[in-house]
């Protein structure tokens, strides 16, 4: 072997290159071009494109009629998304970490819906939505509530929430399996000497394993805000954002823009107003977890 | 096993606590209910439009139509669907992995200047949803002239599984002792040699944790394969079942079929390699 690749700094360079230059290309460029893209008018065919400044930015806040709306529903979904998969996650953890019969098998049901393809889930709760052979429809006729029956994906006033059933059965499962690892780290000689103490179940959860619990709340937050914003698949599968764009949001009002529409400088410029919101999110809880890992060493 | 360890009795007692039992009821209820979905998929998929017409959804379909699966295979062209999801699955996530790990074993084991913004930049990645970015993803894919092509659609899948997978195994490489790659250094080993000879069969349950991982996020991705690969010959299976869906969405006895033999493959995965989902999953998230 000859001395320039002898060399750390050539042999380190030569293992990071194929995964830095793909990410740097694929991943970490788009991230880049979003921004030039979203002051420029193009339709993503021609080979030239044209400045524009921040017409793109004024089109979406002032003329077009769906932006808001469609931002709307995605703080809705979002907040939705941090309160009711992460509830039901945590307490089925705190269940299934109790000496109960069965509970590898409950925790795989409840697993099970995190494998399967989110356009599959957007395909099944979609079905099971039919007005006519669904399977919601069909039980309320068949306990006596055909009343009660409702067009759940075609009422726009309830659309967006009969989605987020079908988000909730898919993602609570992937919180009870990140709480249930935190739950590993709450040491049992503490509970069992607070058990000792005289201490309640009440006063054990309050002062023993909710504080043990509080990194993975932190990690089970922000995972489920990162994926809230990736609604894509289970909303175009299901309505494709109707009745009257009533379930439309912004990753998938950007796709239309861009790549239905051919207006790729205003689909550019909702993906900015999207990339800043989680930035603005995400760079504060980088930097806590990198402090945490600095602790660890 | 002691009584300790039997079920229903809580920690240092030998009673079966009331409570638990109660909650135990609750939870299987729940169960119920969480794999009542899957039942009425599956029920559905073997009845005839006469039969889903008349009876009732959890009736078990007495007379399968197995002729369902044939049918929705043939018109959603699965057979196709099928070769292209296995196709770029099996390239992209064993060299995805490979590369991934190269990196990190760069970034955690060879020091040199600006490698920790390097890491810092990749780890940027993992915060980042792509499903906000289809438009740049997709200007990106067509300056390469690489729309309507394998390659167009792997080459983006690897840039979005290495930050995660980077970030994972830069966490377990930086724990590997030093002397373990020291000796073999003195020895006149290459960094290569000492990765694919020492490391990667150190880390193998965290690869296959993550190989295990990647390989259900690979074969249900969408909305990138929507946006690049738009020649429905080389549709993935989620595409086919979309289509599926949106033109034979009143034959529900295959729409059903078509449902079953998309996510079995994740499915079969998930029974067989189940321990591997929760260690891919927690052993870098959850860290105290």
């Amino acid at each position: 072997m000859n001395g320039i690749t002898r060399s750390p700094l050539v042999q380190g360079l030569l293992l990071l290159a194929p995964a830095l230059i793909v990410y740097g290309i694929f991943a970490f460029y788009p991230m880049l071009d979003v921004v030039k893209l979203s002051f420029m008018k193009w339709n993503g065919l021609t080979p030239t494109m044209q400045f524009v400044g921040l017409d793109n930015f004024r089109d979406i806040f002032t003329i077009d009629t769906v932006f808001w709306g469609a931002l709307r529903n995605t703080v809705i979904w979002t907040v939705l998304s941090l309160l009711v998969p992460p509830f039901i996650g945590f307490v089925l953890a705190l269940a299934l970490n109790q000496r109960l019969w069965g509970r590898v098998a409950l925790r795989a049901i409840f697993y099970l819906p995190v494998i399967i393809a989110p356009i599959a889930v957007a395909t099944i709760w979609r079905w099971m939505y039919d007005p006519f052979f669904g399977l919601f429809n069909q039980l309320l006729a068949g306990w006596g509530l055909a009343n009660l029956a409702l067009d759940w994906l075609g009422d726009r006033k309830i659309a967006l929430y009969s989605i987020f059933a079908g988000s909730v059965w898919q993602t609570a499962g992937f919180s009870m399996v990140l709480f249930l690892a935190g739950l590993q780290n709450v040491s049992q000689t503490l509970v069992e000497a607070a058990r000792i103490d005289g201490a309640g179940r009440w006063s054990i959860f309050r002062y023993v394993t909710l504080p043990a619990l509080r990194p993975s709340i932190t990690v089970v937050l922000i995972l489920s805000f990162i994926n809230s914003l990736k609604a894509f698949d289970i909303v175009y599968g299901t309505t494709g954002g109707g009745p009257a764009q009533s379930t439309q949001m912004l990753a998938m009002w950007s796709y239309t823009q861009a790549l239905q529409l051919g207006n790729f400088g205003n689909g550019s410029a909702i993906s900015v107003v999207l990339l800043i919101v989680t930035i603005a999110i995400v760079i504060p809880y980088l930097r806590w977890s990198l402090r945490q890992e600095e602790k660890t060493r | 096993m002691n009584a300790l360890t039997l079920p229903f009795r809580p920690l240092g007692s030998e009673r079966i606590d009331p409570l638990l039992v109660v909650l135990w009821i609750v939870l299987v209820a729940i169960a119920i209910v969480w794999i009542a979905p899957f039942v009425f998929i599956a029920f559905t998929s073997l009845k005839t439009t006469a039969q889903i017409a008349q009876t009732s959804p959890f009736s078990p379909p007495l007379t399968p139509a197995w002729e369902n699966f044939s049918k929705a295979w043939a018109r959603g062209n699965f057979s196709s669907a099928v070769f292209n999801s296995t196709l770029i699955t099996l390239i992209k996530v064993p060299l995805g992995l490979f590369i991934s790990a190269m990196a990190a074993y760069s970034l955690s084991r060879i020091e040199f200047a600006g490698q920790r913004l390097i890491y810092l930049l990749i780890l940027f990645g993992t915060m980042i949803p792509f499903q906000v970015m289809l438009a740049p993803i997709f200007g990106v894919v067509n300056d390469f002239h690489l729309i309507n092509s394998y390659v167009g659609v792997i080459l983006p899948y690897l840039a979005f599984g290495v930050p995660y997978q980077v970030f994972i195994l830069h966490g377990f490489f930086k724990e590997v002792p030093r002397e373990l790659s020291e000796a073999a250094q003195i020895d006149g080993a290459s960094h290569f040699t000492i990765f694919l000879r020492i490391f990667l069969p150190l880390s193998l349950p965290v690869l296959s944790a993550l190989l295990i991982l990647d390989f259900v996020a690979t074969w249900n991705e969408f909305a990138m394969a929507l946006v690049i690969l738009q020649d429905n010959r080389l549709w993935t299976l989620p595409l086919s079942l979309m289509s599926f869906q949106t033109q034979f969405s009143r034959d529900y006895g295959q729409l059903n079929a078509a449902i079953i033999m998309t996510v079995l493959p994740a499915i079969i995965v998930y029974m067989i390699f189940q321990r591997y989902f929760v260690s891919g999953l927690t052993s870098g998230a959850i860290k105290e």
